[in-house]
């Protein structure tokens, strides 16, 4: 049997790359330049201050953070994605402000200031026949601010 | 520095004219845009072997709708240019026209939005920078994160937030324009289907087919032409920015659009309290209350009590969204940014009959679309 293969594996750390007992961590970049950080990562240049690529460097980010808005989806145009699922904007102990699914399809269970964190989860069987997994977020603390 | 719309030739709007929105037909865009452009011409008393140039907002249609739907009004050559900007096709349209006609390159350009709905396709998803959610973030989803951040901020309710699409329908119901006319209670927008967040079905603007046309000239057209010149709307400002970087947890939106309608009052020498009349995109009912905050009409998470007592509908302190907005006219696309300035023209000529805000002098239209861009114009009729 395969291992299960993650959805988007350029975006984060594999359990095994970093202490697997921690959650996956976030490839990050950061400017050297004027030091912006931002998620996702890509190899064009920094948008903040237009410095080139070659001063932008990879920067793990932990995955973990609070909620900071969360929405039920209940509608979506592909036939191949079920719905309820649940988007979320979680800003990052590490500053940046991302958007993930949370590991909940509803919102029943969830607050703004909710402590999250990033965690693999199995979505079923790709095309392939192959188990599939994706980074999600989930609750594990009640905030505070809620 | 460049200069800005009102240091060159004075702009005016002389002629107005919609297809109406509506769901996707089997009628051919060559025939809504014709619709509009007829009403337009005909609007401004003027015939089309006078039009010196087109921009055409467009976003959906595939190349080169312009010249294959135009040249059924007689090809007379003129210069004619598609132009996408998202959803701010149309207003980007009408900007470019009157920068030709303040520049001086020409006296009488038409500016034009049409569109079926035959589906978007986004250039961010070919750029190279997947993120974790992909196409599971559509824009109702962006704007139900935005509203559930603003409820909890601002301790404002659902029901709050639905009001503006109860405004926005009732102004709709009188729009024979609108793709939505039928007024809606509380209760209907809330106990629709959900579709994101708390965003209601009746919470989304339809986006379906329909065609807008403007007419813009200069001053010496007005004689030549025999404008009637008590009708015509200046072009007080024009303005266009896009999204930078905005730290500290800030709403990219509401970023966005307070600088570029801060620099459209500067332009245009006025101030938020001049408004009487606004055309802004409300395609998703929160955008409403972030935008009349970013516009300076209230304090940030002060917008829900404008809507409440009144000072947002005809007849209060400044109508916003008259037409009905995207939640009620609809949201075409290309059309939509060019049938702002329709409404404001109609408004601001006291041509808008039972959606009429009374003595309206100066309207605002503001569009943004994906990307991100806003563009802003502020018209005003002259005083006299």
């Amino acid at each position: 049997m395969t291992a299960p293969s993650p959805a988007r594996p350029q975006l984060f750390a594999q359990p095994n790359e970093t202490d697997s007992s921690s959650p996956p961590a976030l490839y990050g970049k950061r400017c050297q330049a004027c030091g912006y950080t931002f998620f996702p990562p890509h190899a064009y240049s920094c948008e903040s201050c237009g410095g080139a690529a070659e001063q932008v460097e990879q920067h793990l980010l932990a995955g973990t953070g609070m909620l900071q808005s969360y929405a039920t989806v209940h509608v979506h145009h592909d036939p191949n994605t079920p719905t309820p699922f649940t988007v979320a904007s979680i800003t990052l102990d590490a500053g940046p402000t991302i958007r993930a699914l949370l590991t909940c399809p509803t919102d029943a269970d969830v607050s703004l200031g909710d402590r999250v964190q990033s965690v693999l989860v199995p979505t079923g069987s790709a095309a392939d026949g192959n188990e599939r997994t994706e980074l999600r977020f989930e609750k594990v603390e009640k905030g505070e601010a809620a | 520095m460049g200069k800005v719309l009102r240091d060159l030739r004075p702009v005016y709007v002389v002629g107005v004219g919609l297809h109406r929105y509506q769901h996707k037909s089997e009628t051919p865009y060559v025939e809504l845009g014709l619709t509009a452009v007829r009403e337009a011409l005909t609007d401004a008393g003027i015939e089309w072997p006078s039009v010196e140039a087109v921009y055409n907002g467009t976003a959906q249609l595939g190349i080169a709708p312009t010249r294959i739907m135009l040249r059924h009004l007689g090809t007379t050559g003129i210069p004619m240019t598609q132009v996408e900007n998202a959803s701010a096709s149309g207003s980007s349209a009408f900007r470019q026209a009157c920068l030709e006609v303040a520049g001086g390159v020409s006296d009488v350009v038409l500016a034009m939005g049409i569109d079926k709905p035959e589906g978007l396709k986004l250039a961010s998803r070919k750029a190279g920078v997947p993120d974790l959610v992909g196409s599971r973030s559509v824009p109702f989803t962006h704007f139900a994160l935005l509203a559930n951040a603003y409820m909890n901020r601002h301790n404002v309710s659902p029901e709050t937030i639905a009001a503006v699409a109860v405004k926005n329908h009732r102004n709709g119901a009188n729009n024979p324009y609108a793709q939505r006319q039928k007024e809606r209670t509380l209760e209907e927008v809330l106990d629709g289907p959900s579709i994101s967040g708390s965003l209601t079905r009746l919470q989304c603007c339809p986006v379906g087919e329909g065609a807008a046309a403007v007419i813009v000239v200069s001053e010496e057209a007005m004689p030549r032409l025999g404008i009637n010149r008590g009708r015509a709307i200046r072009v007080l400002a024009s303005t266009i920015r896009t999204e930078r970087v905005y730290t500290g947890g800030k709403n990219f939106d509401a970023e966005l659009t307070r600088e570029t309608v801060a620099q459209g009052y500067d332009e245009a020498g006025i101030a938020p309290t001049d408004l009487d009349v606004i055309e802004l995109h409300d395609a998703f009912s929160i955008e409403e209350l972030l935008y009349v905050e970013a516009m300076g009409l209230c304090g940030e998470g002060e917008a829900a009590g404008l809507l409440e007592r009144g000072d947002m509908d005809i007849g209060g302190k400044c109508a916003v969204s008259p037409s009905g907005g995207l939640l009620a006219m609809g949201h075409p696309i290309g059309p939509t940014g060019a049938g702002q300035i329709v409404e404001l023209t109609r408004q601001l000529r006291g041509e808008a009959g039972v959606r009429q805000q009374l003595n309206a002098r100066t309207g605002l239209a503001h569009m943004v679309g994906v990307g991100a861009v806003c563009v802003v114009h502020v018209l005003q009729k002259d005083a006299g």
